[in-house]
């Protein structure tokens, strides 16, 4: 998603924030609130999950905001910390192993069945981690470097849930089933 | 018999992404399958990224904004109200060193009184413990505003410069601050009945 704060009004957002200027963070809330929220809603189980992580997000935003260097976007850092924040619920949540596409783990009996689904089902049924893999990368335009180390995995790790994710949709979305 | 070596979907998407090896470049530019694979996870992204966003369905702002300001005051409560009862004692003592003059004595009286008074609403707010309870966004915008008034009196205690001297004027204001405390107190503990909790 495209930042909607120029990096010079960002720097002085900022300095107004850092400074006590509640005024200033209730603009970068405002700017971003939509953008948290829909990444939130894309990584996390539930609307409920979503809400929880753009409040935990902007009050670490409010805490946080003087570790923002200034010299890349606002919003690539908020995302950051956002993508982070879910992931956290995530990992507290519970760890399971089977969440991962993974050869050594059975999958859903029904996986290869042709389901045709729409997209945005489709994308639902990807395990949690797959799916932020995908959004991250594929909408966000993450690296497959910044992924791994948001998410404390490998780069390897990162490209092969990603193409293991786009074969998974391939088959749901009633293409063709060949893997490659 | 040679079989064709197609590009796996890493390697497309390598491709697709401006990364993939010379090898896979090439193949998926000259092999119709592959070719025809890499358009559908370009396709595919294109979708994801043409999916509708999402509104959070209640404003959050004055919830964060209160949470917010209550850290930030919690952060500079050591430090800022240190200096405020550093200057409080100052007063005190200059009234001290007036002896026995009875404005000074009723000065000494009134600034004793605020600042017990302040530190009783203090220990009662605390008690409220409003940390362990989420707050509705009506709710967190007037306890905003009562919070930014606290830190501009605990601002002007910590500032010589605002009276810091002057029993009188710094009795009004610990006064001031024991009257938001209490206003926080009634917000919380309304809110709390009103819940039934």
């Amino acid at each position: 998603m495209a930042d909607t704060i120029p990096l010079v009004e960002a720097r002085s957002l900022v300095a107004r924030a850092r400074a006590g200027d509640l005024g200033a963070l209730e603009q970068v809330y405002r700017a971003y609130e939509r953008s948290v929220y829909t990444l939130a809603r894309r990584l996390t189980k539930t609307p409920e999950d979503a809400e929880d992580v753009l409040q935990e997000t902007f009050l670490e935003v409010c805490r946080s905001l003087g570790k923002w260097r200034g010299d890349g976007s606002l919003w690539g850092w908020v995302r950051q910390v956002a993508a982070s924040k879910a992931l956290m619920r995530y990992r507290r949540e519970k760890l399971r192993a089977t969440d991962v596409l993974n050869d050594d783990v059975a999958g859903r009996a029904d996986d290869d069945v042709p389901l045709r689904l729409d997209l945005e089902a489709a994308l639902q049924r990807l395990p949690e981690r797959t799916r932020t893999v995908v959004w991250l990368h594929d909408v966000e335009g993450m690296t497959h470097e910044e992924i791994a180390e948001l998410m404390g995995m490998t780069t390897s790790f990162s490209k092969s849930q990603l193409a293991r994710a786009h074969q998974k949709l391939r088959v749901w979305l009633g293409g063709e089933g060949a893997a490659r | 018999m040679n079989e064709v070596r197609h590009g796996t979907t890493e390697e497309l998407l390598a491709v697709r992404d401006g990364e993939g090896t010379a090898w896979a470049k090439a193949h998926a530019a000259a092999c119709e399958a592959c070719g025809a694979e890499l358009y559908r996870l370009e396709q595919v992204r294109s979708q994801l990224r043409a999916l509708p966003t999402f509104t959070p369905p209640r404003d959050r702002w004055p919830v964060i904004a209160e949470r917010a300001w209550r850290e930030r005051r919690q952060r500079r409560f050591s430090g800022g109200m240190g200096l405020a009862a550093a200057a409080a004692l100052a007063g005190l003592l200059l009234v001290a060193v007036q002896g026995t003059r009875p404005d000074a004595l009723e000065a000494q009286t009134m600034l004793r009184t605020a600042m017990a008074r302040s530190q009783a609403m203090e220990q009662v707010l605390k008690s409220v413990d409003p940390d362990a309870r989420a707050l509705t966004g009506a709710t967190a915008g007037v306890v905003v505003d009562l919070q930014r008034r606290l830190e501009s009196i605990d601002t002007q205690l910590g500032d010589p410069s605002e009276g810091g001297n002057d029993p009188h004027r710094q009795a009004q204001l610990w006064n001031e601050r024991a009257g938001l405390l209490s206003a926080l107190v009634d917000v919380h503990t309304t809110r709390v009945a009103y819940a039934g909790l």
